[in-house]
């Protein structure tokens, strides 16, 4: 076994380009000591992302990093785990990579129970391509493409994701690293399909007030309740006025290797009167 | 050894697993479901994973992570499936990822039938996606080559790290016949480059190359690795094209009919000759300009189930040296060997 690793330890060469005061920083800085905490092995980590500013995250950490196709983390990331299971699979990116190219791709991902954690990095706008309406803009707010005021209702994740069945849902704000950082672990540690929404603001083309505006609608949960009670859950997620961070909804179910093993390899082990014979099963090709 | 009565399409999924294939991601698609349904009860047995994707894309994607990070994999479907997975194939290319994808083809454009075409040429060997880079084709015409050029499209597409794809027609998909299954591969290929490894060494797979100079560098080795693969992997099959004065030209389940076509002719007295392309891409360009050189050839005769996609290739090669005829069905119809004689005869 070598050393303990350190938060440090697992910085990369890059420097992060994301604007000063951007929410990002705040939640590189939480995955770092998280995955100290968890002491992740580099060499056994995949963080794969697909595009926008929060998909360069991969990118400074030192892991093994994939930068992918727009809308295309979750697909991507269960290619990874399907096959190699042994690999922590981290999906990161942001409301609009994830809610609105690669909406598709959550609910299946999540109600097959992946084995994967997906954090989405949440600032209620489209920032590499310079502040277009995202799928989380609050209605009425005027971006470049929404002259007007945003006309679409304003998507709820946390809800979506519940309804989904996602094994695991919580959220939390890159303004608090430190809760960033126990809601990482948590979900890294869950067997199963984790979801982390972020809220972490976009200070250039959503307003250096964000933070504020955040902090003052902020509430913390405890996990004194039934995580697995989904009315609850909800009701929770339906509560627009606050902001309600931590784990809002958790259920323990196999993932969907722990079914692939149960169904059919322990099967094919019965019937085979123990090891399954691979040989044996390819030599059924050649009678 | 004896033979197995089996259709193309689970051929294909056989000769993957003797292959070493482990990883199989795909969406169900008329007429090439059942390449999904045999990975569905196989994969999980031989301990690899089978995943039904939410969409092409979905499962073109998933390929793009297990082939970036483990070993053989794959996914199938038919044209309009295919079409929808044309920017993750681009995007394959561009990282230089081997996989295998099987093409059952079948009619266009749009959501035409599910009627066997050749209608997917252009966008599998001439590109489809964005940018200058090629796929590996192959062109099974029989359940057996179902099997075995699934096993060699493995072979290439690990040796070249290219996606390489199985191009076939609806017709050999569907078709039942008897497989002889070879030997399962003892030996896969290392991959070096793959994203794991140890905590000293760090591989990275990418398509982006943002600096101008780079990224034409990058294309121009691509370039060099297809001139590679035109030097060292054209394959065809070749009958009675010895003393032929008349070539006949077609690959898939067109290559069938020709044969009859070929030996009908001969019956008659005409000295006609079959020409099968089993590469697509690499294109056996050289041997038609063979062709094209030789004085005892008086034509050529393209027969294909698309409007002429392929035989653009044949008159580049040829280059206008020789008569190149043209018979073509569409729709999902297949042409007979009487009407192919006619059609020659009046090209005439």
């Amino acid at each position: 076994m070598s050393e303990a690793m350190k938060a440090a330890d697992y910085k990369s060469e890059l420097k992060p380009i994301w604007c000063p005061g951007c929410g990002d920083f705040g939640f590189l800085n939480a995955m770092l000591k998280a995955m100290e905490e968890l002491q992740l092995q580099p060499e056994n980590t995949a963080l794969c992302s697909g595009i926008g500013c929060s998909s360069r995250l991969p990118g400074y950490i030192k892991a093994y990093s994939f930068n992918g196709i727009h809308g295309r983390v979750l697909p991507f990331a269960t290619g990874v785990k399907m096959s190699r299971p042994e690999t922590t699979v981290i999906a990161v990116g942001g409301d609009g990579d994830g809610y609105s190219i690669g909406a598709g791709h959550i609910g299946h991902a999540a109600r097959k129970n992946i084995d994967i954690t997906y954090v989405v990095l949440d600032n209620n706008i489209y920032g590499l391509t310079k502040g277009q309406a995202s799928p989380t803009t609050p209605l009425g707010v005027k971006t470049k493409t929404t002259y007007y005021g945003n006309m679409g209702t304003t998507l709820n994740p946390v809800r979506m994701l519940i309804a989904y069945k996602a094994s695991f849902v919580a959220r939390t704000f890159s303004g608090d690293p430190k809760h960033v950082q126990k809601m990482l672990v948590e979900a890294i540690q869950h067997p199963g399909f984790s979801f982390i929404e972020v809220l972490s603001p976009c200070v250039t083309f959503r307003g250096s007030d964000q933070f504020k505006l955040i902090r003052e609608k902020v509430v913390y949960l405890d996990d004194d309740r039934d995580l697995s009670d989904e009315v609850k859950a909800f009701d929770i997620a339906n509560d627009e006025d606050k902001l309600t961070l931590g784990v809002i909804y958790k259920q323990i179910r196999p993932t969907y290797g722990d079914v692939i093993r149960h169904n059919v390899i322990e099967r094919a082990r019965a019937a085979s009167n123990g090891t399954p014979d691979i040989d044996a099963l390819l030599k059924q090709f050649q009678p | 050894m004896s033979k197995v009565l089996i259709k193309g399409n689970e051929a294909v999924i056989r000769g993957a697993l003797l292959a070493g294939c482990k990883n199989f991601f795909g969406y169900p698609i008329t007429p090439a479901s059942e390449i999904a349904e045999a990975a569905a009860y196989y994969f999980p047995l031989l301990g690899g994973t089978f995943l039904q994707a939410e969409s092409e894309i979905g499962a073109i994607n998933m390929v793009y992570g297990a082939a970036s990070y483990s070993t053989r994999c794959m996914t199938a479907s038919s044209s309009p499936g295919i079409s929808l997975k044309m920017e993750g194939i681009s995007y394959l290319a561009g990282a230089e990822l081997p996989c295998v994808i099987i093409d059952v083809m079948r009619g266009g454009p749009g959501l035409g039938n599910i009627a066997p075409e050749q209608s997917d040429y252009n966008q599998i060997v001439k590109g489809g996606g964005h940018g200058n880079y090629r796929l590996i084709t192959l062109a099974p015409n029989s359940a057996q080559e179902m099997c075995d050029l699934t096993m060699l499209a493995f072979e290439l597409s690990d040796k070249y790290r290219n996606p390489a794809v199985v191009l076939a027609d609806g017709i050999i998909g569907q078709m039942m016949e008897p497989v002889e299954f070879p030997e399962p591969v003892q030996v896969i290929p290392e991959r070096p480059w793959a994203v794991r490894g140890t905590r000293d060494s760090h591989n990275l797979v990418c398509s982006i190359q943002l600096d101008p100079d780079l990224l034409e560098k990058h294309n121009l080795h691509l370039q060099a690795k297809y001139a590679e693969m035109a030097k060292n992997e054209i394959r065809y099959e070749a009958i009675r094209c010895d003393d032929a004065e008349h070539i006949f030209i077609g690959y898939g389940i067109v290559s069938r009919i020709l044969h009859s076509v070929v030996e009908t002719l001969r019956a008659e007295g005409i000295k006609a000759g079959l020409f099968r392309p089993l590469t697509l891409f690499p294109f056996p360009t050289p041997q038609f300009d063979a062709f094209a050189k030789d004085p005892n050839i008086k034509s050529l005769f393209v027969c294909e189930l698309s409007a002429g996609q392929m035989v653009d290739d044949v008159r580049l090669a040829v280059n206008g040296r020789k008569p190149v005829g043209l018979h073509t069905r569409m729709g999902g119809n297949v042409p007979t060997v009487k009407e192919i004689i006619e059609k020659f005869k009046e090209s005439r």
